[in-house]
This record gives structure tokens, C-alpha cells and sequence, in this order.
């Protein structure tokens, strides 16, 4: 047995020697631990440890393995993220004990505190007083126990799994209802109570889903609709696609999900230009070679930084709203032009890890598919937010793309409409997120960077965040943004264009006098290198693509993502629709795509003056129209549109 | 966007709450680094105000003290003793006059911080450390006190945008927020039209001039934090004290953070378990976190 002194190490410190302890074998008591937050985080080897007193926020939280006494009380969020391995914890358990859990089992001797077992996914957890309010909330598998009084709203908004109450069920939550139970579910209750030696005598009730919220009574029909490339006309009501909005909703009876961005026409990268004359760039056949274009993100706190060989990565995009062939095409493509490829939400599978040399792993609100062993072999943590497509709400992934494989990765019950929450469990402000993100730290060593991705809303609020919890860098998403599946009505009109997302953004760091404190790579209908340019001349320090990336790939844009029978075999996991994509041709197309855009890159840079691209200046650049020019601060001057100046320099460079 | 801590000593009068709070708010720094205030409660006497104004340092605060000590004078006030520390300029006056018109009238000359038979508010940029340093919170004594770190996030770092804030116009309510109010506007030009001022946009002042209102016609202070809940739209939880009470008030979503300590002699509260353990380092305690829309109240007994 190991003692580590919290009174006299820090908890990073202790962390490492704990991580050792368990890679040698050795148990480990921790004394002096007063409440201090994430210990033992991180841990995936089997280890016995002992907190002599009470522990803060995310004890033993991301761990595979451990089993975890703590003597007296813990925190918000003990056990978070469990695989397997124990928690049990003497005295009483703050809000969200045992969050999203995906299979260790957590005892709580005294009381446990509101929303235990938020969006778990397997495992038990148990309490031997009373739970607070909204015990199983969200929960999609797993089983919770109390042996005490349920609290209010029990099982409110849970997908599946069962709640055992022996006091009084207080209230039930919406969506939930009590069942009936049979003999053998209480012997599986009573073994484990005797396993961890609880005496209980008395009776259950049950609390499972009542199944009337989360499904849709129609399954959602694909629909004739308009291909996102058809112009929708100038007009904002009377056009065709609303005439199609009306005639999809006079069909299904409620609000239309769909695929893609906002087809409503804003302010773009199209209605700034260049100053200079570009029309006759692109002679030079060796521009590539001339300009530095190698890119770091990440790096800037100490952490081991993405080395991008153009200040261009892939947005983030989820194996789940894409096939597991487009995701393969995709990783590959981004190692072919080294450059980051991102999972988005819904984990990491092997095939993925393997296709893309630099890997970021995404973290939402529904834990979905996150894990330790992914974090430490990613090459980048990020914390989703929201997304510029429908931001404040979390992703929708309909029934026919839930295959039982892709639920087995995100752990949840296969065939539902996942709609992800809108929100984290354990990051309710930005003084919850700063311990968030240092449980990732400690979890991981350090060793990674960490980055938020924002959907442009509340931008200079955001951004300030964003920099005094510590991110490395900033994913920026503008209302342009795509997606897999959202509500049409949200995707049309909610959110912050890209255009003034940006200038927002750098404004708040201007305000605050950070500028140089944190990364912002800028996405959002990022077409080609010409919008490229156009964002880092802005001052982003590199962009994502997403939607161009699937293009390039081979996407039609007939907006059915959402429906899971995508005829390029891309937005679907039906393997007959799937067979049509094959991942080494379209990896290839999809990377001479990303060749051109470093060649536009490259060519625009040469053609101003420049030999590196950190050279690009907002100085270089126009506002075509009042609205552009009000939004980015650019010198309205239409004169440089005459020509069509734009369509020209596409066509030349 | 922070951290909150209060405790009192249902019966004593000097404990050494400053240190408590200095303590309780180095254990949750890390959830608002910006800044750090107090609010502490000591010895009163009838007629004798404590001052504490924002005048700045050196010959700036030097000017803003001259027009201070000018209201004093044609408001009837005389003082007693004073001092230039800091940020701030901390006087205790004899006035026996409205305290209202009293306040509104200082504000011409410095921004005011707190006013109180009994109260006193610190509070400035830095940590606890840092605040400590600069007006030695650790030596003030008394029965109960609150405290705040911050997190900026929607206005400027700067010592006025710091908790505690203070009810503008009435002595001795102080209060310490985590959350928002989201119908801020509402409420604020609800208590104008009844001629309060409000000296910030910040929605803390707002809770704080909403109970003191209440107070003031005679509603219990515990009753005030009932209807604050249904009143009140957003996400917090608050602290909030009076010469003689501490009191929160968490709202039905509740997801901002708090739990408490109570024993038969005290009762303390803050938003994570950790600064409840800087006071009893190394005991287990028996914590409790209050359910939401829940409001409670202490008093002192001497």
C-alpha cells in the first residue's frame, strides 16, 4: 500500500503516482484528500484505492479498472464516465453521481445528490438514503437502486434501463412509468446489495420509460426536396423551398428534420473580395513549394500540438450521421494531405483511429462513445458545445441509423431516435467547465490539447470563456455550418453567420487583450482555399471543412441525410446503400480536393506578397455589399465585384 | 460564473469570520480567479454608519475623498474615524438621517460600496490572498459574513463588478450570486418606478435590492426569499445576509451548485464541499445539498 499525502502533493502530482501505482500493481491510500477535485482520474489499470476522507468533483472519474473507497463524501460527478471497476463511497454523493457510466458499479452509503446517473449507459448504481431530484435522468441503460426515497421526477426524459426504488417514489419524471417486476431482476438487486453487504429487507418499486416521447409515432419518410445546390430565389417567404417546407410538413405532420445547412442566402465569403487583382494568379506551377503553409494548433499551453501542413482540418463530423466507409475515406484523405481529422460525436472506432494519422476526439453532452482508452490514444480532446448549424441543440440521429453496432460504440439501446442533449451533465457555466476541462487534463496527463467547439450564438461571451478555462484552441462554428439531421426551422434561422462570428470573436479577445492566448480555427461553409484565405486574411488562425470535404466525396445534396438511405452510400448505415462508396476511391478524390485547396492557399499568398500564410491580412480584403461591410468592418467598395471579380479568381487560381 | 460562501455563528460575536472566509474561498478559487470579495458583519451602534466607498489609489482617490467628505458634511455626517486603503475609502460617520437619500447622495461623489450599521464589504480584483493582503480581512471578527470569487464573463474585471453586492439604500443587505437572472429587466424597472436606483447592470444587485425592498415593508426576510424564487427568472443560487440573518434561495432548476454544513452552533454554505473542509481540515463532514427552489434562514441569538 502506496500513502500519497494530498497535504503535501498536488492532485496532479498524485495522479501520476497513482497512474504508476496501478501500471506496478500497488494499492494506494490517499490521505488528506479534503474535497479536492479529480482524484484518481484517468486510471485504467485494476487498483485498489483509498480516500481517507472526502474527495471533490470527478473522483475516480474516466476509469477502466479501479475499485475506489472513499471514506467520506464526494463531489459532483463521482465515477464519471466509468467502464468498469468500482466506486463506494461512505458518506453522501453530490449531484450527478455515477454520469454516464458505462458498466462500473458505484455504491452511495448516505444520500446522493439531484440527476444521479445522468445519461449512464450501463452499470449499477446504488444509494442507501435518498436520491435528489431527477435520479436517472436521460439515463439510457443500466440500473440505479435507492434504497431511500426516489425524489422528485424520477427517471425524467430516461431512454432505457430500470430504476429500483424501496422508499417512496416521490414523483415520476416525464416519460417514465412504474412497471411491474419479476422474481428474478429482485434476486439480481438483492445479490448485488448482499455482494457490497447491505442489509436491505423490504420491497421495490420499478421506474422504467414509458416509450410516448422519444419515439415518433412516423417514421420519418424520405421526401422529394429540392437539392441544397438549387437556389432558393432572393425572396425570404414565397420561394420553393419553403413551398417544399410546407408541402414535406403537410406530409408528416410536424416540424421537418433534415440534412445540410441553411439554405436562406446570408452574408458570405462571397460578398467580400480582394483587393488586388487576382484574375491572373495561378502561373506558377511550383507555388506550393514557396510558401510556408505549415500550421500548429494546439500547442500553445505546453501541450503537444496538431502539425497541419496547411492551417486547414477537417470539421467535425460523427461515424453515425456518416458511414463507417465515409469516415474511412475522410481519415484517409486528411493523412494523405496531413492534415487533422475529427470524430465528432458518437466515439472513436478502430477503423477511424486507424485511417487518420492526427485524430481529434469530440466530447458531448450525451457521453456518447466517450471513453478513456479513446482519449489517450486521440490526438486532441474537444468539448462540443454547440454546433453553428443549430446551435443550443444537441445532434439528432433518427432510428434507421441506429444499427446495433453504432449503439454498441455510443451505448445506447439500438432503433431509437437519439435526439443527444442540448447540454453537458457537468457544465452548467463557465466555473463548472474549468473543472471539466482540467478532469481531461489530469485524465490524460496533460499531454493533449484541449479545445472547445462553439456554434456561433453568444460569441464574445463565448470567447472570453473559451480563453479563462484554458482551451488551447477554439473550433468556431457559424451559422453556415451543415448537418447530418436538425430541424429545418433551426437550421434556416438560428445562429450567427459565419462572417460576423469571426470578427465577434476577435473583438472579444481584442477587449480582454488576449489575442494571443488561444487558437481560433473558423468553420462554417468554408467551400475551397479562396474562402480559406478570406477567413485567415479575417484573422482566423485556420479553418475546418466539412461539407465540401463530403462533396468532394461524392454528396449530392439532396438534404436526406437524416433519413439513413443516402444513395452515395455516405449519410447511411445500411450496408446495401453503404456498398455504393467506395472509401479508396473517394479518399482519393477527397484529397486532391484538399490539394487544390492547398494550392489556392498558396497561390492567393504568392500573388499578394507573401511567402507564409500567417501573413494574410484583413487589409487585403473588401466588403462587397453594406451587410458584408457591416458585419466584418471591411471598406464597403462594390467596385471590386464589377467584374464578378470573385467567379474570376476561383476560375483562375 | 463563480463561487459563494457564507457562514455564520448562531452565538458568538467574535469569531474570526474573515479568516473563515478567506479559507472557505481559497478552497473554490479555481471557480472564479478574477476577483474576490467579502462581506463581513461586526460590532454596530445606534446612529453610527460604516462606510465603504470606491475612490481608487493615490491623488485620484485623494480628489474623490475631498468630494466625499464634502457630502458628509451637508448631509449632517461626521466622522468619526477613516482611512484610504486600497481601492477604497473606509470611514465610520455618526448619521442618524434617511439612509436612502443618504446613499444616493454619495453616489455623486464615489462610487458606493457598502453602508451599514454593522456591514462592511471588501472587495477587488485578485484572489483572496490578494485581497487579504491589501485590506487584512483575516483580523475581522464578528458573528457571520459571505463571500464570493469570480469568474468574469459579461462585463470587465474591475473592483466594482465584484461581489458582494450591497441592497443600494439599505444598510446591511448584502448578497453573494451564483447564476443569472434572466428577467433582469423586468424586475429592475419594476423597483425604478418605486424611485430605487440601481448603480450596476449587474443582476446580483437587483436580488439584493429586491429582498431589501421587500424588508422594508416589514415582510420577514425568509418570506422575501420565497417569492424570490417564483419572482425571480433564471438559473442561481444566492446567499444573502442582514445585520441579524443569513439566508439562500436556489432556484427550481437548480443547476448551480451549493451545499451546506450545519451543526447546532453554525451553519455554513458554499457551492462546492471543498471550502465546507477548509474549515475543518481533515474531518469528514455531513453535508447536505439543498433541493431546488428551497430557501432557508438563520438567525443570530445574540
Amino acid at each position: 500500500m502506496v500513502t500519497i499525502d494530498l497535504g503535501k502533493t498536488s492532485v496532479r502530482e498524485g495522479n501520476e503516482k497513482i497512474r504508476q501505482c496501478g501500471k506496478n500493481g500497488e494499492d494506494v491510500e490517499v490521505v488528506n484528500p479534503d474535497a479536492r477535485h479529480h482524484i484518481g482520474v484517468g486510471l485504467v489499470h485494476p487498483i485498489t484505492v483509498k480516500v481517507k476522507g472526502s474527495a471533490g468533483y470527478f473522483c475516480a472519474g474516466l476509469s477502466d479498472a479501479a475499485n475506489f473507497e472513499v471514506e467520506s463524501n464526494v463531489g459532483w460527478g463521482v465515477g464519471d464516465n466509468m467502464y468498469s471497476g468500482s466506486v463506494v463511497v461512505g458518506g453522501n454523493a453530490g449531484a450527478i453521481p455515477g454520469v454516464a457510466i458505462r458498466g462500473a458499479e458505484i455504491v452511495i452509503r448516505g444520500n446522493m445528490g439531484s440527476r444521479a446517473g445522468q445519461v449512464m449507459k450501463a452499470g449499477t448504481l446504488c444509494c442507501e438514503g435518498n436520491a435528489n431530484f431527477m435520479a436517472g435522468y436521460m439515463m439510457y441503460g443500466g440500473r440505479i437502486i435507492i434504497l431511500g426515497d426516489s425524489g422528485e421526477k424520477v427517471g425524467e426524459d430516461m431512454s432505457a434501463g430500470e430504476i429500483f426504488v424501496a422508499g417512496k417514489v416521490e414523483d415520476l419524471g416525464s416519460d417514465a412509468e412504474l412497471t411491474d417486476i419479476d422474481s428474478a431482476e429482485i434476486d439480481e438487486v438483492m445479490k448485488f446489495l448482499d455482494r457490497y453487504k447491505i442489509p436491505f429487507k423490504g420491497s421495490f418499486q420499478k421506474v422504467v420509460n414509458a416509450g410516448k416521447k422519444l419515439r415518433y409515432a412516423t417514421s420519418e419518410q424520405q421526401m422529394r426536396s429540392i437539392p441544397f445546390f438549387s437556389f432558393s430565389g432572393a425572396s425570404d417567404y414565397w420561394n420553393p423551398k419553403i413551398q417544399e417546407d410546407l408541402y414535406i410538413k403537410s406530409q408528416i405532420g410536424r416540424y421537418r428534420i433534415r440534412g445540410y445547412g441553411g439554405a436562406r442566402p446570408l452574408p458570405h465569403f462571397s460578398d467580400i473580395a480582394f483587393k488586388k487583382d487576382l484574375s491572373l494568379a495561378g502561373g506558377d506551377a511550383d507555388v506550393v513549394s514557396k510558401i510556408k503553409m505549415r500550421t500548429e494548433i494546439g500547442g500553445i499551453n505546453g501541450a503537444e500540438p496538431l502539425k497541419l501542413s496547411m492551417p486547414v482540418m477537417i470539421a467535425p463530423m460523427s461515424y453515425g450521421a456518416l458511414s463507417a466507409s465515409t469516415k474511412r475515406a475522410i481519415g484517409l484523405a486528411s493523412t494523405l494531405s496531413d492534415i487533422a481529422e475529427n470524430t465528432g460525436e458518437g466515439g472513436m472506432s478502430d477503423a477511424q483511429r486507424g485511417a487518420a494519422k492526427q485524430l481529434i476526439f469530440q466530447m458531448l453532452g450525451g457521453r456518447l462513445g466517450w471513453n478513456i482508452h479513446d482519449m489517450n490514444r486521440a490526438d486532441g480532446l474537444e468539448i462540443y458545445i454547440s454546433q453553428g448549424a443549430k446551435p443550443g441543440l444537441g445532434g439528432q440521429l433518427m432510428a434507421k441509423k441506429v444499427t446495433p453496432e453504432l449503439a454498441k460504440i455510443r451505448g445506447i439501446p439500438a432503433g431509437i431516435d437519439l435526439r443527444s442533449p442540448s447540454r453537458h451533465p457537468d457544465i452548467l457555466g463557465a466555473d463548472d467547465l474549468v473543472i471539466k476541462v482540467e478532469e481531461l487534463r489530469e485524465a490524460t496527463g496533460y499531454r493533449l490539447p484541449v479545445s472547445i467547439k462553439l456554434g456561433a450564438g453568444r460569441v464574445r461571451d463565448d470567447i472570453k470563456i473559451a480563453v479563462k478555462d484554458g482551451f488551447d484552441f477554439i473550433e468556431l462554428d457559424g451559422m453556415q455550418g451543415s448537418t447530418g439531421a436538425g430541424s429545418a426551422e433551426v437550421i434556416d434561422y438560428v445562429g450567427i453567420p459565419t462572417l460576423p462570428a469571426i470578427i465577434e470573436a476577435l473583438n472579444a479577445l481584442e477587449e480582454i487583450g488576449r489575442r494571443d492566448d488561444i487558437q481560433i480555427v473558423l468553420m462554417g461553409g468554408i467551400r475551397d482555399g479562396v474562402d480559406a484565405v478570406k477567413a485567415l486574411c479575417l484573422g482566423a488562425d485556420a479553418v475546418a471543412l466539412g461539407t465540401s470535404t463530403i462533396i468532394a466525396g461524392g454528396c449530392i445534396a439532396c438534404m436526406q441525410c437524416h433519413v439513413g438511405q443516402c444513395v452515395t452510400g455516405i449519410a447511411t448505415q445500411d450496408p446495401e446503400h453503404e456498398k455504393r462508396y467506395d472509401p479508396e476511391v473517394e479518399s482519393q478524390n477527397i484529397h486532391r480536393f484538399l490539394e487544390s485547396v492547398r494550392w489556392q492557399i498558396a497561390t492567393i499568398a504568392n500573388e499578394l506578397g507573401y511567402n507564409d500564410v500567417t501573413q494574410f491580412s484583413r487589409d487585403d480584403l473588401v466588403a462587397l455589399t453594406p451587410e458584408a461591410a457591416a458585419m466584418t468592418g471591411l471598406p464597403y467598395d462594390p467596385q471590386y465585384g464589377d467584374a464578378d471579380l470573385d467567379i474570376k479568381v476561383r476560375a483562375a487560381v | 460564473m463563480c463561487g459563494i460562501a457564507g457562514i455564520m455563528l448562531k452565538d458568538s460575536s467574535d469569531f474570526k469570520t474573515g479568516e473563515a472566509l478567506v479559507n472557505m474561498l481559497n478552497g473554490c478559487q479555481h471557480r472564479g480567479p478574477d476577483s474576490t470579495g467579502f462581506a463581513l458583519y461586526g460590532d454596530s451602534q445606534k446612529n453610527t454608519l460604516k462606510l465603504r466607498l470606491l475612490v481608487g489609489q493615490g491623488e485620484i482617490g485623494v480628489a474623490a475623498i475631498a468630494q466625499i467628505k464634502k457630502t458628509l458634511k451637508e448631509n449632517d455626517a461626521s466622522i468619526i474615524e477613516d482611512e484610504h486603503i486600497g481601492e477604497t475609502y473606509r470611514a465610520t460617520v455618526n448619521y442618524s438621517g434617511d439612509i436612502q437619500k443618504f446613499s444616493y447622495a454619495l453616489e455623486h461623489a464615489a462610487k458606493v460600496v457598502s453602508i451599514g450599521n454593522s456591514l462592511d464589504i471588501i472587495k477587488d480584483v485578485g484572489s483572496a490572498e490578494d485581497v487579504d493582503a491589501s485590506y487584512d480581512i483575516r483580523k475581522y471578527k464578528g458573528s457571520h459574513g459571505l463571500g464570493h470569487v469570480r469568474l468574469a464573463t459579461e462585463s470587465d474585471v474591475k473592483p466594482e463588478a465584484a461581489h458582494p453586492f450591497w441592497a443600494t439604500g439599505f444598510a446591511d443587505v448584502a448578497i453573494v450570486h451564483n447564476g443569472q437572472i434572466t428577467n433582469y429587466w423586468k424586475m429592475r424597472r419594476r423597483l425604478e418606478q418605486r424611485d430605487y436606483e440601481f448603480r450596476t447592470d449587474n443582476d446580483s444587485e437587483l436580488i439584493a435590492v429586491y429582498l431589501a425592498d421587500k424588508l422594508s415593508q416589514g415582510i420577514k426576510l425568509k418570506e422575501a426569499l420565497k417569492t424570490s424564487i417564483e419572482d425571480l427568472d433564471g438559473t442561481f443560487s444566492f446567499l444573502v445576509s442582514t445585520e441579524d440573518e443569513i439566508g439562500y434561495a436556489k432556484d427550481h432548476l437548480a443547476v448551480k451548485p451549493m451545499v451546506m454544513y450545519e451543526t447546532e452552533d453554525m451553519v455554513a454554505i458554499a457551492s462546492e464541499e471543498v471550502s465546507l473542509n477548509k474549515l475543518f481540515p481533515g474531518q469528514a463532514l455531513n453535508t447536505k445539498e439543498p433541493p431546488p427552489g428551497t430557501y432557508n434562514t438563520w438567525s443570530r441569538s445574540i
